[in-house]
């Protein structure tokens, strides 16, 4: 084109477009602005069914699980001791390296002092593996995703660019930069070391001598996890509800 | 000047003398060769003991040969080393037990903290799991509690028998073996509540331990962003 006499030329306005054309490209400009609006171009995951329960409860309503198999873990707070063999056995199962911040599970401890004496309370933390993951809405890759039938949240090591932005998106701290795979790594509910290999449950479930985590489909009702979730006398909490992602991990005392 | 020059040497002087005095005095007081060593013989092996030669001497008036001879050497260490210095040895009139039988003397199975030292340091147990911590002091001085409240049925006084046991579990304490012999609900809490009074958990450990808090090792300061 001759960008000189292109110069020239007089706008013919838009009066002159097809009514169609013109229609169809409003159609688009208000496409791409509601589609801000509602922020599902930011949700790049699918669950936009997700719910995370009635507004006073953060434990799911039945009927409302968008995965297959919906996984989750409740941890039965008040028997954690602090003995780590869960941590040494996820060690152990998934590879992690010791130090260098690199943890799938952890155990907090909180130490308070009241009449001169020391009580202290541990919690386990994990993944959370959130119906609304903000890990998955912010990875520009798509290396981390829910997987669509046990809502895991999964990492593809491969598509993974080692951006970090997941890590600071993460509310529960829950990954870490895996030098070994020069990737983002972190908890996956040992869905590919024991869940593929038949086992029912995770490695760190597994080891606990207290029975603190009870990992389970939260979908089964026959599930331990389905009945301590749904048993009217538990009081249960997640941590960081006010985040809005739909933790699947939930914890209750025993 | 002079005058305190003098006065000096007067002060030296008779700090000298009443120090020379208290000296002959000290060495006066205790015979080593009537009474054997003063300071107290401390037995590690089996366990702590501490004996006290003086009390036997210079207090209660025995002669060197009535333990020296047949019941100990003189020679340090020996009856340690044997490895048949236990309470049970005592009990059979073997070493202390020889006079310690209830008769001559109170008997070995009574008045343990006479020789035996209630541990200052915790107990720090870290099987089954890591780890339980125990405080004698506690137990004894809170509680006025025997040593043979304990050192009976539910414990022996040998260092790491329990937790060689396979045995030593919470179950067995429901059960009202070990802890569970006064953790029960009625006499102390019972051990299915209030967990982390004694489960100090690996933070705990290594706390006590002084090693670098596990928390740091394991990033939980957001490690990484």
């Amino acid at each position: 084109m001759d960008i000189k006499n292109l110069e020239k030329e007089t706008n013919e306005g838009v009066e002159s477009l097809p009514s169609d054309e013109r229609r169809s490209f409003l159609k688009m400009g208000l496409a791409v602005t509601g589609v801000f609006l509602g922020g599902t171009v930011l949700s790049l995951t699918s669950v936009s069914t997700a719910k995370g329960g009635n507004s006073d409860s953060v434990v799911p309503v039945e009927g409302q699980y968008p995965y297959t198999k919906h996984y989750g873990m409740i941890m039965r707070q008040n028997k954690c001791v602090d003995c780590e063999k869960c941590l040494d056995a996820c060690r152990e199962t998934n590879h992690v390296p010791k130090g260098h911040g690199a943890w799938r599970t952890d155990i907090q401890e909180r130490l308070t002092t009241i009449d001169g004496i020391e009580k202290r309370e541990f919690r386990p933390i994990l993944c959370n593996h959130c119906n609304r993951p903000p890990c998955v809405r912010v990875c520009p890759t798509k290396a981390t995703y829910k997987d669509p039938e046990t809502g895991i949240v999964v990492m593809d090591y491969k598509k993974c660019i080692g951006c970090k932005t997941c890590m600071a998106a993460c509310p529960y701290n829950a990954r870490y930069f895996s030098h070994d795979k020069y990737a983002i790594d972190k908890c996956n509910f040992c869905l590919d070391t024991r869940l593929a290999e038949g086992h029912k449950d995770t490695a760190c479930a597994a080891a606990c001598p207290a029975d603190v985590r009870i990992f389970g489909d939260i979908k089964d009702t026959s599930t331990e996890i389905y009945q301590l979730l749904h048993e009217p006398d538990n009081k249960i909490w997640v941590i960081r509800p006010e985040c809005g992602a739909l933790p699947n991990v939930f914890y209750m005392n025993a | 000047m002079n005058s305190n020059f003098f006065t000096t040497v007067g002060a030296t002087l008779l700090v000298s003398t009443v120090l020379l005095a208290g000296n002959t005095l000290a060495s006066d007081d205790y015979d080593v060769k009537a009474f054997g060593p003063k300071s107290p013989i401390v037995w590690n092996t089996p366990v702590k003991v501490i004996f006290e030669h003086r009390t036997h001497t210079d207090e209660i008036g025995l002669e060197c040969n009535a333990c020296h001879g047949e019941i100990f050497a003189m020679q340090r260490g020996v009856a340690p080393k044997t490895g048949k210095l236990t309470m049970a040895a005592l009990a059979d009139g073997q070493f202390c037990g020889a006079c310690h039988d209830g008769d001559t003397a109170f008997a070995s199975d009574t008045n343990c903290t006479a020789c035996h030292v209630v541990p200052d340091d915790p107990i720090i147990w870290t099987k089954p799991v890591k780890a339980v911590v125990f405080y004698h002091k506690v137990h004894t001085e809170e509680y006025g509690l025997e040593c043979d409240s304990c050192h009976n049925e539910a414990f022996t006084m040998k260092v790491g028998a329990a937790e060689k046991s396979s045995n030593f579990t919470m179950k067995a304490l429901y059960d009202g073996q070990y802890c569970g012999k006064c953790h029960d609900g009625d006499t102390a809490f019972a051990s299915n509540t209030l967990c982390n009074t004694c489960h100090i958990g690996a933070k705990g450990y290594d706390r006590l331990m002084g090693v670098d808090p596990h928390a740091a090792a394991q990033g939980v300061d957001n490690g990484g962003h």
